[in-house]
């Protein structure tokens, strides 16, 4: 109940400082405008918390847990995103006044067919990076009040929607940096906690990765819902259902539905599609495994790195800086937000371990986060520090949600008709009917995609996003001679390898294991793929009439030299 | 008697000048972010490579935790704030060099 009652704090706070945001900013425009006078901290923490999504919050102590340290990858990757994005892109595309992808790629290379297609792969990545969010709604309502795993992703997901549609959430600077220092103190006091109380653990083999999860000295109950297959890394003989079993190690056996007991020191079984692990197997980031091989992590960190600029609620953020340099001075600060972030999942995944084995039974290791503080603290303080992370795991997916269905309305609202000026209250419309429309086909597919860890699909979004914007981005920004035709060609090829890619790794489950690794994350090929793909095209197909030096210096000449384009004249164009 | 053509005259005439101007300040951009690429690149591309070849590290333990485990937790993320910073400070470097080409200083 006190969960409950932080979740519908945290949610009441961000519609309330949402609607009361809005009062203050008509459009867009003013909005930014507004917003310019932004210093680089407020900056870097409203980035970093629309950037926390439950990926961050939930799935890499969900991910560490189930495939071993191999996860610890992900937050690597994520932040070092930020870097990538300061060295090649931050301050060109604050100078260049494009607020979108699909606004520079159609200033850029003078094309508006361009601006089509990016609208068209804006949906595809914020589609894939709004399921996880949906996913982790379902499992922290259900841990937290006991619904079922619809009930929590319609409910967030027509919240979100709804906000949106009303106006709530527009890119409200002060709300997501408040959403930033909340999720961090939410995941840190725990954690800290947690560490400190270490010491009394008699059980800390296990927690890295020395033995297998075992039932704690008294034994461990779980109740399953309905029958599940499991396997026995050892021999043992548990009650099931009020029968006793006995299973041989290594073997699999059919659980029925129903209380299962397992007495003190039984290696805890594992549910399908997870291994059991212990040792050097779980705690070594890079190993032969084919879901830790060096080829994978390659890949995740190269989708990771170059992905994040692709990301459709990102860049719209870095318009908030006051020119080039504050837009510089605002990622590194956002490299070392992140950074502290990231220090804490870690401890939730290895004490998981021990605290919660049974989520390897149940195949539920997302909740590890969720499920720590009352399995350490029994009592006020675990049910009071449990409050913390559901509170602080709804920011997340509220925050980071909210962003992407700004983005995707707006993109479905503009970007694909154009020279058509309506009216206002029309344009309005059109954008609350968008920000439903795109809430539904991500709802559907998070139902589904149940089984799905929420790390994996949000490493789709960022292969999908590494291998279509980051070349356009990369190319047009430091490149004169991309042409339309090339940007097109890139941007087809590698959405359509990335794709393919990853749901035919989905649906073939590929029997060799660094194959199906190299489907789950297809990075270190459709990005390559897709940079070799626009810069060909662009050499050999027609070149452009003139050398777009007008736009190369409005991304690159510095400030105040009356060069590049000044913001009153972006202004004057987008208002 | 015309005034004589400055730099800042050539780039907003968009004059075969300024495109060199232009192209000059976009190498140098360009060549110190590669730099950087390479070295952050060869410090976070080196450390699963590292941890693959040295298995024995797993055995090495700090506060009773595997090394590979603690050495991709926490160093590396103030070693990347270090290379963001750095990076910056180069980047507003050269910035203050083309202004200085464009308005000189009297």
């Amino acid at each position: 109940m006190i969960a409950l009652a932080a979740i519908l704090a945290t949610t009441g706070a961000t519609i309330g400082l949402g609607v009361y945001g809005v009062r203050l900013a008509r459009t867009t425009s003013d909005l930014f405008v507004a917003s310019r006078a932004v210093t680089p901290w407020w900056n870097a923490a409203a980035i970093s918390g629309e950037y926390l999504s439950a990926a961050s919050f939930l799935g890499i102590a969900g991910l560490q847990m189930k495939l071993g340290s191999g996860a610890l990858w992900l937050p690597l990757g994520f932040t070092a995103g930020y870097l990538a994005l300061l060295l090649f892109v931050a301050a060109p595309l604050r100078r260049f006044g494009a607020y979108t992808i699909s606004d520079f790629a159609e200033a850029r290379l003078r094309a508006p067919r361009l601006r089509t297609l990016s609208a068209a792969i804006v949906l595809l990545i914020g589609g894939f990076y709004l399921v996880p969010q949906l996913k982790g709604a379902g499992l922290t309502l259900g841990e937290v009040v006991g619904a079922p795993y619809w009930v929590g992703v319609v409910a967030v997901g027509a919240v979100v929607a709804l906000n949106v549609a009303l106006g709530g959430m527009r890119g409200i600077t002060y709300v997501q940096a408040f959403q930033y220092w909340l999720k961090t103190f939410a995941i840190a006091l725990p954690a800290c906690l947690l560490l400190l109380h270490l010491g009394g653990l008699p059980e800390r083999a296990a927690m890295f990765g020395h033995d297998y999860p075992r039932a704690p000295e008294g034994g461990l109950v779980v109740s399953l819902p309905e029958p599940a297959r499991a396997t026995f890394p050892e021999a043992a003989t548990v009650r099931a259902g009020g029968a006793t079993l006995s299973v041989g190690g290594g073997a699999e056996a059919l659980l029925p539905a129903g209380r299962l007991e397992l007495p003190a020191g039984t290696a805890v079984p594992v549910a399908e599609g997870t291994d059991a692990q212990r040792g050097a197997d779980w705690a070594r980031p890079v190993s032969d495994r084919g879901d830790a091989s060096p080829l994978f992590v390659y890949s995740l960190l190269i989708a990771t790195f170059l992905g994040t600029m692709g990301l459709p609620h990102i860049l719209v953020r870095f318009y908030t800086n006051r020119d080039g340099p504050a837009a510089r001075r605002t990622t590194v600060r956002v490299l070392g937000l992140l950074g502290l972030f990231y220090a804490f999942p870690a401890v939730y995944g290895a004490l998981g371990r021990v605290l919660v084995p049974e989520l390897y039974l149940t195949g539920e290791t997302d909740t590890v986060v969720l499920r720590l503080p009352e399995a350490a603290w029994p009592g006020l303080g675990g049910e009071l520090l449990g409050a913390l992370v559901a509170a602080g795991a709804f920011a997340a997916f509220m925050s980071t949600a909210s962003g992407l269905l700004v983005s995707l309305a707006g993109t479905a609202t503009h970007d694909f008709r154009r020279g058509v000026t309506r009216a206002a209250a029309t344009r309005r419309l059109r954008f609350r009917v968008a920000a439903l429309g795109a809430m539904v086909v991500p709802a559907l597919l998070a139902l589904v995609a149940r089984e799905l860890d929420i790390s994996v699909l949000v490493g789709w979004a960022f292969a999908l996003a590494a291998s279509t914007f980051c070349p356009l981005l990369l190319l047009g920004i430091w490149w004169d001679r991309l042409t339309p035709r090339g940007a097109a060609a890139g941007l087809v090829v590698g959405a359509t390898t990335a794709t393919t890619a990853i749901f035919a790794g989905l649906l073939l489950e590929p029997s060799p294991r660094s194959l199906d690794a190299l489907m789950t994350q297809p990075a270190v090929l459709s990005v390559p793929l897709a940079f070799a793909t626009m810069a060909l095209v662009s050499t050999t197909g027609p070149q452009p009439r003139r050398a777009p030096n007008a736009e190369l210096l409005a991304l690159h000449a510095p400030e105040g030299l009356g060069l590049g384009l000044e913001d009153e004249d972006v202004d004057a164009v987008r208002a | 008697m015309s005034a004589p053509r400055t730099p800042r005259d050539e780039l907003a005439e968009a004059t075969a000048h300024g495109g060199l101007y232009l192209r000059r300040l976009i190498r140098s951009q360009l060549g110190l972010s590669l730099l950087a690429l390479v070295a952050f690149g060869g410090f976070l591309g080196s450390l699963p490579l590292a941890l693959y070849l040295l298995p024995g590290l797993y055995d090495v333990e700090l506060f009773g935790v595997p090394l590979p485990l603690l050495l991709i937790v926490l160093p590396p993320f103030p070693v990347f704030v270090a290379f963001g910073w750095l990076y910056a400070r180069r980047a507003e470097a050269l910035e203050e060099a083309f202004r200085e080409l464009v308005e000189p200083r009297e």
